[in-house]
């Protein structure tokens, strides 16, 4: 427990941090609504130039739904993690850091675990609120809940996994921008984040299915829209992001472990 | 190696794998595929024991390794060649089991967090560094009684002014009550009254505590208020290692003056050392000030600034202590 202890308070200090900040949590609030209103019309004019209610499987209200839950997602699963780890490379924080009584990626991570909780609250659960009331019975309210949370847990280790390992290319090339950029377009497109999974070539998706990022977006919202969701299915798709979180986190430990040492050993 | 000591280096150094660039557009392509390294070596070869409890200075110009030093004993960087222990361990082998019995200060980066309250930030160090709550009690007692402390408790550490940040990271450095604390460049930027008042808190934890502290600066100021022994380093190598009284006669004496002349700099500079050539000082320049390092045991400061109006108009004037460069160009032509 007291282990935890020192873990939960850093979570503890972000909350406090964030909330501190009024005026970003508005503009966040606001920003998400701008979005939300943005891809709502383009959806709604793919629709009506297939000339069919259903497209690849979706209809306009489904895809609609997909969409929304997957921003409200995004906006708590998004942690800036790469600018972050850049900012203490650029600026020479990291030193700081590296000394501090705890490994640095777990440092790192439950420091930003603060604004994990107050997005969690702010802007997914009043999204879910919303849309659970407006399409009345679309979602179901049952076991789907739990596996949704438990997928949505393991979404934010792999999605974490993955900013560190990009985070850790910083060492080596001392710019953010460009590779977080490209980390970013890369992660919202494959994972299902900004266009659901039905909507691309099955080649694609065969690709896709190989690959860690799904396991971020696609997998808990499949879960969470399914109904009366089969268990061997759930089952299956638990198995395979879990495996991705034990390989990414395998990776980006031993990647940052290589990458410090080149550190500390040739100098930062 | 010995357990008297809390810090050991022996024959430590450091070198840098430097990428030779090359200049222009061309030369930025050509550096994208280049393997021409240069290696820089920032410590030469330093050997040193510190004694628990002591406070020694590190001095020297900005680039002399001082930095490197300090980074290397907390355990950032690893040595190229040499052994060192600090508390009997390894400082880059085990860093996180290591940094619970360590301090650090980085010159003007701070360890708080931004957004919080001070109060905040040490009750999240508290639990990081898993500090007993008596114990944690006892600290911030004594932090009560050293410093205004009412002033700052409760002020986010964004809103504080350099001095009262510097402070804060100081107490906030001490709280776990660390073995060693490294202070890089505590008092940069700090006006004289904040600079006295880190240095008597620097001073007074370190009696209570009995922690060993080491500190870089280039103020000799800081050397003088605090430390009874002085390393110097320059160009990476040890140039002096003995206790500040002996150092004191290379600058106890001396003062710089400082003028700002309303004619062209450099006629009055040749003509000026004409004029005090019998009075032993020393004269350089650059493009808006006089300096002339006076020894005031021949002559004072104010008979060469007398002289000096005899015949020049001032338009400004400052008197400093000698700076460290000084000190070493110093030691440099007259040997220790």
């Amino acid at each position: 427990m007291n282990r935890l202890k020192k873990y939960f308070a850093l979570t503890r200090a972000g909350i406090i941090e964030c909330v501190n900040y009024r005026m970003a949590l508005v503009v966040m609030v606001f920003g998400n609504l701008l979005y939300l209103t943005l891809i709502y019309f383009v959806w709604k004019a793919i629709f009506a130039s297939s000339g069919s209610d259903v497209v690849n499987g979706m209809t306009f209200e489904s895809t609609m739904i997909y969409l929304v839950l997957a921003t409200a997602l995004f906006n708590f699963m998004e942690m800036y993690i790469v600018w972050e780890m850049g900012r203490d490379i650029q600026s020479g924080k990291i030193a700081l850091n590296l000394l501090k009584p705890m490994k640095y990626k777990d440092y790192l991570f439950w420091s930003v675990s603060g604004s994990f909780v107050v997005n969690f609250v702010f802007t997914f659960i009043p999204t879910f609120l919303i849309v659970m009331l407006v399409t009345k019975g679309t979602i179901a309210i049952g076991i789907n809940l739990i596996y949704f949370i438990i997928a949505v847990v393991l979404a934010v280790i792999i999605n974490y996994e993955i900013d560190f390992i990009i985070g850790t290319v910083c060492l080596y090339t001392e710019s953010i921008w460009g590779i977080n950029v490209m980390k970013q377009a890369v992660v919202a497109l494959l994972s299902g984040a900004t266009i659901p999974l039905a909507f691309f070539p099955d080649k694609l998706r065969a690709v896709i299915a190989y690959l860690p990022f799904r396991a971020i977006y696609d997998t808990p919202l499949t879960i969470l829209l399914s109904h009366n969701p089969d268990t061997g299915m759930v089952a299956e798709k638990m198995l395979v992001s879990f495996a991705w979180a034990v390989v990414m986190s395998l990776i980006s430990n031993l990647f940052w472990r290589i990458s410090i040492k080149q550190v500390t050993v040739n100098g930062g | 190696m010995n357990k008297e000591y809390m810090i050991e280096l022996k024959d430590i150094t450091k070198e840098f794998k430097v990428l030779n660039r090359r200049e222009g557009l061309k030369g930025s392509f050509q550096d994208l595929f280049s393997r021409d390294y240069k290696i820089v070596r920032a410590v030469d070869h330093i050997s040193l024991s510190v004694k628990p409890g002591e406070i020694v200075g590190f001095l020297g110009p900005n680039g002399a390794g001082k930095s490197t030093t300090i980074k290397m004993m907390t355990g950032v960087l690893e040595p190229t060649s040499g052994e060192l222990l600090v508390n009997g361990r390894i400082p880059y082998k085990n860093r996180t089991q290591n940094s619970q019995e360590i301090g650090v200060v980085f010159g003007q980066r701070s360890q708080l967090w931004w957004a919080l309250p001070l109060i905040e930030s040490f009750k999240l160090l508290k639990d990081i560094y898993q500090i007993p709550q008596d114990e944690y009690d006892g600290m911030m007692e004594l932090y009560g009684k050293l410093v205004n402390f009412d002033e700052i408790l409760h002020k986010p550490v964004r809103q504080m002014s350099l001095g009262q940040r510097t402070l804060s990271d100081i107490l906030a450095t001490f709280l776990h009550n660390p073995k060693v604390v490294f202070l890089d460049e505590p008092t940069i930027g700090l006006d004289v009254a904040m600079k006295s008042k880190i240095r008597e808190l620097i001073l007074e934890l370190n009696k209570q505590k009995h922690t060993t502290v080491i500190l870089t600066t280039h103020d000799m100021g800081d050397v003088d208020a605090l430390c009874e022994r002085i390393v110097i380093i320059d160009k990476g190598k040890m140039l002096y290692d003995n206790d500040i009284a002996h150092l004191r006669k290379f600058f106890g004496a001396y003062r710089t003056l400082k003028i700002r002349p309303r004619e062209n700099i450099g006629v009055m500079v040749e003509e000026l050392a004409k004029e005090l050539e019998t009075m032993d000082v020393r004269i350089s320049h650059d493009n808006e000030w006089v300096f002339l390092l006076v020894n005031e045991e021949k002559t004072s400061v104010l008979k060469v600034l007398g002289r000096i109006q005899e015949k020049h108009k001032i338009k400004d004037m400052q008197l400093e202590e000698i700076s460290t460069e000084d000190v070493i160009k110093k030691i440099y032509k007259e040997g220790i």
